[in-house]
């Protein structure tokens, strides 16, 4: 492919790719990453052969996409541009398919989405996907990751043109500013003042780091971002790139995902190739290089600095702040590192304006959201919606609720570091601060939804063990201290818990909060807080019907 | 800089900006508890002890040795929230602790026991859990208990920024975390120490003291490592007269607490069992032990008699570079005064005999003028034919101190290629053809004039001859000279780049290029290059400085020439042929010297004895046989010795040679002074009582002048070192007493006096030494230090022979292919003088056709082979 000198070279290249565009041919959408592991690849191979035999060539086109969405009909397609959708496809549905659907315009029933026995043949009628808006997985689903121009077509690296041919970096922050995005990866910093923090900062070589160390359990919201649309994170890198001065990015990807490394490998090359990526990008002077570095599989490494000295090669485990990484990051020179969500927000906002994203959202959490949609719901997958949606949209409208005659106990958000969100609470319009109120955190997007068969003294052990495990085992509170809440929690669970154990735990947790160096420490005590806060006579109980007979005699410990 | 003012427990505070509240708190005497922070080492933060409540624009707990200080903050130390919170993280630490305190060498000394105490800690509400970690014991000297650690990561950071190993780190996640090194293989390091002496707990122990005491028995006396020239301040634990560990102090001297090897370790030679406990004398070709009265006065005797037949002057003299200087110059005393013999020398000089002119001319010149610890604010360093890690380890750390904090430059030129760990982002290798050196100095001399790399108008104008210079570098070829030092020209040009940046430059010059034949020549190019260095032609006029430093092998290698004992030079380096300053040491001395004594000989001792023109040798604390670079002939001339006096600690190859053998005291159980290669003079203090009958050298030499009819009644070493004052202006203004606070550094006011000197380059040739090539002999032998090893002490230090038990020879991978050596074998090392078999480490560090031997290991007698510096030898598999 020849480099791009110039926007207008961006725009012809797209012009030409749209004059080859056929749109009278029928597309199978497929995903091949999430529903790979129930079955994809061999439905897409089917296809495919199936295609040669009947010599559909011409009228047929598969195109391997990444999530669509709904995981709990893997493996999904949608059939364009009737906008059929099919879920739970098995190779020997491909023939049927075929003759069926695609050539005599045929429904089948089995494969149709289904709620209450009413069969939702086409996409537009499903529920799952009608309250959803979708910014960030714009294109996720509905591209071929594999394939720049395909991203190019639906209006790709548009918004690192608009920018570079009529954007300062200073403008390009104050648009991000204006914008009111805030960081994907939990927290909520606002992404335009960070930016402005790196921009300001003095060193002669600034780096930019994409942070896809997902690793809270139950979550893949940046897992699908990387695997089904790698090059708007690529663009939002770009931008950012472009706005705080900096000449080399990392995007730090966890070893576990390898789907993701494969389309980000395919889609750096595709972009150096066109000159999106490399020196003098679009002809001006400036350049930027992109390279992967995996992470070893250390949930830790989520954290900034963690990340950082893995990046170096050291071991993963935080440092004191400050120095911020702001100032002092990759190489002691200045880092700026966001979620993999939120540069892929980035192009829509330089492409559609501050305005257009603001207006979505509430008044302190614009844009949308995406949550892993996971544990006893109908619908479980990936959905995106405005900030300020109510749990109850999220979890009935698009989850389709609990499945069986269960009732919603309670859904756990953000993580090991989040809590517990209790269904009195289910009307809550959703954004940083509301969720926070209620003792939980927005965290990466991970909402597992419970039913009310589920102990919540044993998710909170659950998430403690977790935590305790992934600990760096840097300093003690985390190391020790949760080891602690996990030995009573486990004691609790098992009927072995003493009446004191409830505010042991309180202090344990308070001090864990306080005295831990890194967000891991400083929020592992969260699960066990909401569900005390919430469901404190579960404990009680759990401590009170013991059997003392089968108790060991604990001697208290006599040394300091 | 700017300073800050803040309050911290009411107490208003001015501390430099950047600094954090934990060492504000230090600096000011106020006690912050903690377990991980450490001065020395990067900022960790894992405790979680040194909370503090601090109020800056609002009141929030922060920790203390990771928040800086800032403008009008108050912390407050010791807050009822505080305390809770450190009591807390205490009782989750004391969880897993072993509490084995009864049989824990660190009792006593230990951070984690004093802070348990200190904040009353209740009994624990949490059943005690042990970890069942295994001891970990693989080595000779350091052991590792995980249970009593609490990963402070103290000893992870000291190992990587200060040794430059990175041996260990933390494994696992969680609650099974743990110190370990990688894939659990044995302890692969230089062993030196510090993570023993950083650790807040017994985790790390030392294996030399091994419930040989405990901490609260132990007197501690601070004292001067008696091994390299670097005058690391060891701290000597003692108990019923003898000493039992090393162990070191952060605040102490010049070494910020930092040891190697031999100074933490190599302590047991003192009182080792084969010290020489009472003098001895050859009866019937025997030694057989005798009193000291008896031993004086044969010595006396002898002495006197021969001085009588065959004059004075048929008497020579070795002095010590291991001995105080207070030693040495009673002993250069009692030779010229008392035997009217000025052919004294001692092995420095022997190896080198250019160099103290050479280091005198440079200080006198204002280029050797910083003292070692200044190395830690170098923003440039360039070690030349210097094995730091080998030779000079803690001068090596203080490198990487100014490599972490200053992010220095560093480059290294050597034909070997020498080891030296650091992150420092511009690492320069230039590893140059055997006896390319003056090439290469002049290569780097030529780029930074040929690219006006300093102000050479203002180089015209304050030094003589740089014209002269000019013309001679212009002929000079910078391709030719790539082609002949084997250096690429663009590693010239950037080291020439370096060199000439701001800031601090120190050069290191070491053994490589000091004992070279062309030594004079070499080291002159590199005063050259010093002088072109001057700040004062560089862009930071006046802000840095430059400094050479010339290696020395021991401890007092340096001090044994300041005082003395080298023919021909008076302490201080006084021409003994000058009337004025002879007469003035006559007069202080009392004494006339003979004639004879100014007689201008070119030949050295040995060469005197080789010449039949020595009848007697008194030779103080020097293995003579052994160290003589010239091996054969060092046997030969002392046959024709008829009386050789030994003065040692134990019974060496050259005592065992010996007529009389007196025993002396080890640097532990005396006292005075040694000056390191910086020029630095310090205290060593008298840890235990002398073994048996051994006596300090000085007292020795007390009896034997007394007994030969002189006055010589000097009660203590700092009435010698006052003589030493009076009578040499080099030590003006040194003060025993003082030396006790604070060392003096006779440099920088030699330095101070000379200012207005202008200096004059040298014309020195670009050339090669030559290498002499031979078709049965291929190899060229080098020798060198070694980091385990170091004369006789450390010979009988257990700890260090089980470290380094085997002297091994190093041989370039390629040769040793042809040759068909493995790693292990045994090879024959042949030079037309001699044999040597040793085992074989094949590495890449070596260039082809050159073995290397390390001349440290004092059972291997490499000098044997030697005929000269660049010894050529054949090497062959040895089949048994």
């Amino acid at each position: 492919m020849e480099k791009l000198k110039n926007p207008d070279d961006l725009k012809k290249y797209r012009k030409s790719l749209e004059s080859k565009h056929r749109p009278d041919i029928v597309r199978i959408f497929i995903c091949t990453t999430g529903c790979r592991a129930l079955g994809a690849d061999e439905v897409c191979k089917a296809f495919k052969s199936e295609i040669e035999k009947q010599s559909l060539k011409d009228k047929v086109e598969i195109v391997d996409t990444g999530c669509q969405g709904l995981c709990a009909r893997a493996p999904v397609l949608t059939i364009e541009p009737m906008g059929i959708f099919y879920g739970r496809v098995t190779e020997t549905d491909v023939p049927e398919i075929i003759s069926r659907t695609i050539l005599k315009g045929e429904i089948i029933e089995r494969l149709c989405y289904a709620e209450a026995g009413k069969k939702t043949p086409y996409i537009r009628d499903i529920p799952f996907y009608g309250k959803q808006k979708k910014i960030v997985l714009r294109n996720c689903g509905m591209v071929d990751p594999k394939s720049i121009n395909e991203y190019i077509l639906r209006d790709g690296y548009a918004a690192i043109s608009k920018a570079l041919s009529g954007m300062t970096p200073d403008d390009v922050v104050n648009e991000i500013k204006n914008s009111g995005l805030r960081g994907r990866g939990g927290a909520g910093f606002p992404t335009g003042n960070k930016w402005e923090f790196v921009k300001k900062a003095v060193g002669d070589v600034k780096y930019l780091v994409c942070n896809g160390d997902e690793g809270d359990p139950g979550a893949f919201m940046d897992r699908a971002v990387l695997e089904g649309d790698p090059h708007s994170v690529i663009e939002g890198m770009l931008v950012g790139a472009y706005a705080i001065g900096s000449k080399k990015g990392i995007v730090y990807v966890r070893a576990e995902y390898p789907i993701a490394v494969e389309h980000l490998n395919i889609a750096i090359q595709q972009a150096k190739s066109l000159g999106l990526l490399g020196e003098n990008i679009l002809g001006t002077s400036f350049s930027f290089d992109l390279e992967i570095k995996m992470g070893a599989g250390a949930f830790v490494c989520g954290e900034e600095t963690a990340l950082i000295a893995s990046i170096e090669g050291k071991r993963g485990m935080p440092r004191p702040r400050p120095p911020f990484p702001a100032t002092s990051g990759l190489w002691g020179k200045p880092t700026n590192i966001n979620n993999v969500e939120t540069f892929a927000n980035v192009p829509i906002i330089i492409l559609k304006g501050s305005e257009f994203y603001k207006a979505i959202g509430t008044d302190t959490s614009k844009g949308t959201k995406i949550f892993a949609l996971a544990g006893n719901v109908k619908n479980t997958g990936l959905v995106e919606v405005p900030m300020g949606t109510t749990l109850r949209e999220i979890v009935f409208d698009i989850g389709g609720g609990i499945p069986g005659r269960k009732k919603f106990k309670a859904a756990q958000m953000g993580g090991p570091s989040g809590g517990c969100v209790p269904a009195q609470h289910l009307d809550l319009p959703i954004d940083y601060e509301t969720v926070k109120e209620v003792g939980a955190i927005m965290g990466s997007g991970g909402l597992i939804v419970m039913d009310d068969s589920t102990s919540m003294v044993d998710i909170a052990r659950y998430f403690m063990e977790f935590c305790q495990e992934e600990s760096c085992g840097k300093c003690v509170p985390c190391r020790i201290g949760t080891k602690r809440m996990l030995d009573i929690l486990t004691r609790i669970t098992k009927g072995q818990g003493k009446k004191e154990d409830i505010d042991l735990l309180k202090e344990l947790a308070e001090v864990t909060k306080s005295a831990s160096l890194c967000g891991l420490g400083q929020t592992a005590a969260n699960p066990v807080l909401s569900t005390i806060r919430y469901y404190l006579s579960e404990y009680e109980e759990l401590i009170n019907k013991k059997d003392t007979q089968s108790l060991p005699q604990e001697s208290p410990a006599t040394q300091p | 800089m700017k300073t800050i003012h803040l309050v911290i427990e009411d107490k208003p505070i001015i501390a430099p900006e950047g600094i954090n509240i934990f060492q504000a708190s230090l600096d000011n005497g106020i006690y912050i508890p903690g377990l991980c922070y450490h001065p020395k080492l990067s900022q960790f933060g894992g405790c979680r002890l040194c909370m503090v409540e601090v109020t800056e624009r609002r009141t929030g707990h922060r920790f203390a040795c990771a928040h800086p200080v800032s403008e009008g903050m108050i912390v407050k130390v010791n807050t009822p929230k505080v305390i809770r919170y450190r009591k807390s993280v205490m009782e989750y630490l004391l969880v897993h602790h072993e509490l084995s305190c009864p049989i824990c060498d660190k009792a006593g000394e230990c951070s984690l026991q004093d802070i348990t105490h200190e904040l009353n800690q209740s009994p624990s509400r949490f059943k005690a859990v042990r970890m069942d970690y295994p001891m970990v014991r693989d080595n000779p000297v350091l052991e590792l208990n995980r249970n009593r650690c609490i990963l402070c990561g103290r000893c992870v950071s000291t190992c990587k920024e200060i040794e430059g190993i990175a041996a260990i780190d933390f494994q696992n996640r969680g609650i099974k975390t743990v110190i370990g090194t990688a894939f659990d293989r044995p302890l692969e390091c230089s062993f030196c120490g510090g993570c023993v002496a950083v650790c807040p707990t017994g985790a790390w122990q030392d294996r030399t003291l091994g419930f040989k005491g405990r901490s609260w028995e132990f007197s501690k006396v601070p004292t001067i490592c008696p091994y390299c020239s670097v005058g690391c301040t060891i701290i000597l634990n003692t108990k019923m007269e003898s000493v039992r560990r090393v162990t070191s102090d952060d605040y102490l001297g010049i070494n910020e607490g930092n040891l190697c090897i031999k100074g933490r370790f190599g302590h047991e030679f003192i009182h080792s069992p084969e010290r020489i406990k009472t003098p001895l004398i050859r009866k019937n070709g025997e030694l057989y032990p005798t009193s000291w009265d008896e031993a004086i006065e044969y010595v006396a005797k002898r002495f006197q008699q021969i001085k009588n037949e065959h004059g004075g002057t048929a008497i020579g003299g070795i002095g010590s570079e291991k001995c105080t200087n207070e030693d040495n110059y009673l002993f250069q005393k009692f030779c010229r005064s008392v035997l009217g013999t000025d052919n004294i020398d001692n092995m420095a000089n022997i190896k080198s005999p250019a160099l103290n002119g050479l280091i005198y001319e440079s200080v006198i010149h204002g280029m050797t003028s910083a003292s070692l610890k200044e190395i830690e604010h170098a923003n440039t360093l360039f070690f030349i034919g210097a094995d730091m890690t080998e030779a000079h380890p803690v001068a090596g750390s203080m490198a990487r101190k100014a490599i972490r904090l200053n992010n220095a430059n560093l480059i290294i030129a050597n034909v070997r290629g020498v080891q030296f760990n650091s992150i420092a982002r511009n690492d320069i290798r230039l590893k140059y053809a055997l006896g390319s050196q003056i090439i290469l100095i002049n290569a780097l001399i030529k780029v930074i004039i040929d690219e006006k790399l300093v102000d050479l108008e203002k180089v015209e104008t304050s030094t003589n001859n740089f014209d002269k210079l000019r013309s001679l570098i212009d002929k000079f070829d910078r391709e030719e000279a790539s082609k002949i030092t084997g250096v690429t020209q663009d590693a010239i040009r950037n080291a020439a780049l370096l060199l000439t940046k701001p800031g601090n430059c120190y050069i290191i010059c070491g053994k490589d290029i000091e004992e070279n034949p062309l030594a004079e020549d070499a080291i002159r190019a590199l005063m050259n290059l010093c002088a072109l260095l001057n700040p004062a032609y560089r862009g930071d006029a006046g802000s840095g400085k430059v400094s050479l430093f010339f290696s020395r092998s021991h401890n007092n290698s340096q001090g044994v020439n300041d005082v003395g004992v080298v023919p021909g030079f008076l302490p201080g380096y006084v021409n003994i042929n000058d009337a004025s300053n002879k007469e003035k040491i006559e007069k202080s001395w009392g004494v006339k010297f003979p004639d004879t004594i100014l007689k201008k000989d070119a030949e050295n001792v040995i060469d005197l004895a080789l010449n039949s023109k020595l009848k007697a040798l008194y030779i103080m604390g020097e293995n003579l046989v052994v160290n003589y670079p010239n091996g054969k002939k060092i046997k030969e001339a002392c046959k024709k010795i008829d009386f050789i006096v030994v003065q040692d600690t134990f019974l060496t190859e050259t005592a065992q040679l010996a007529d009389v053998v007196l025993p002396a005291a080890t640097f532990a159980e005396k006292e005075g002074t040694f000056t390191n290669m910086g020029m630095t003079v310090q205290r060593i203090n008298k840890a235990v009582k002398p073994v048996g009958d051994a006596k300090p050298d000085w007292q020795i030499i007390c009896s034997l002048a007394q007994k030969m009819g002189h006055s010589c009644s000097y009660v203590s070493p700092k009435e010698i070192l006052t003589e030493i004052e009076t009578i040499s202006p080099m030590y003006a203004g040194i003060n025993y007493d003082r030396l006790k606070r604070k060392e003096f550094h006779w440099a920088s006011s030699v330095s101070n006096k000379n200012k207005s000197t202008r200096y004059t380059f040298s014309m020195v040739k670009p050339r090669s030494s030559e290498i002499r090539k031979n078709k049965d002999f291929p190899f060229v032998l080098l020798t060198g230090a070694s980091l385990n090893h170091q004369g006789t002490f450390s010979r009988h230090s257990k700890s260090l022979m089980s470290v380094a038990p085997e002297c091994f020879v190093e041989i370039n991978k390629k040769d040793a292919q042809v040759l068909q050596i493995n790693n292990g074998d045994r090879v024959a090392i042949e030079s037309d003088q001699n044999k040597l078999t040793l085992k074989a480490k094949v590495t890449s560090k070596l260039p082809e056709r050159v073995v290397f031997v390390s001349e440290d290991y004092e059972w291997v007698p490499v000098n044997i082979l030697r005929d000269r510096v660049h010894t050529s030898v054949k090497i062959y598999k040895e089949t048994v």
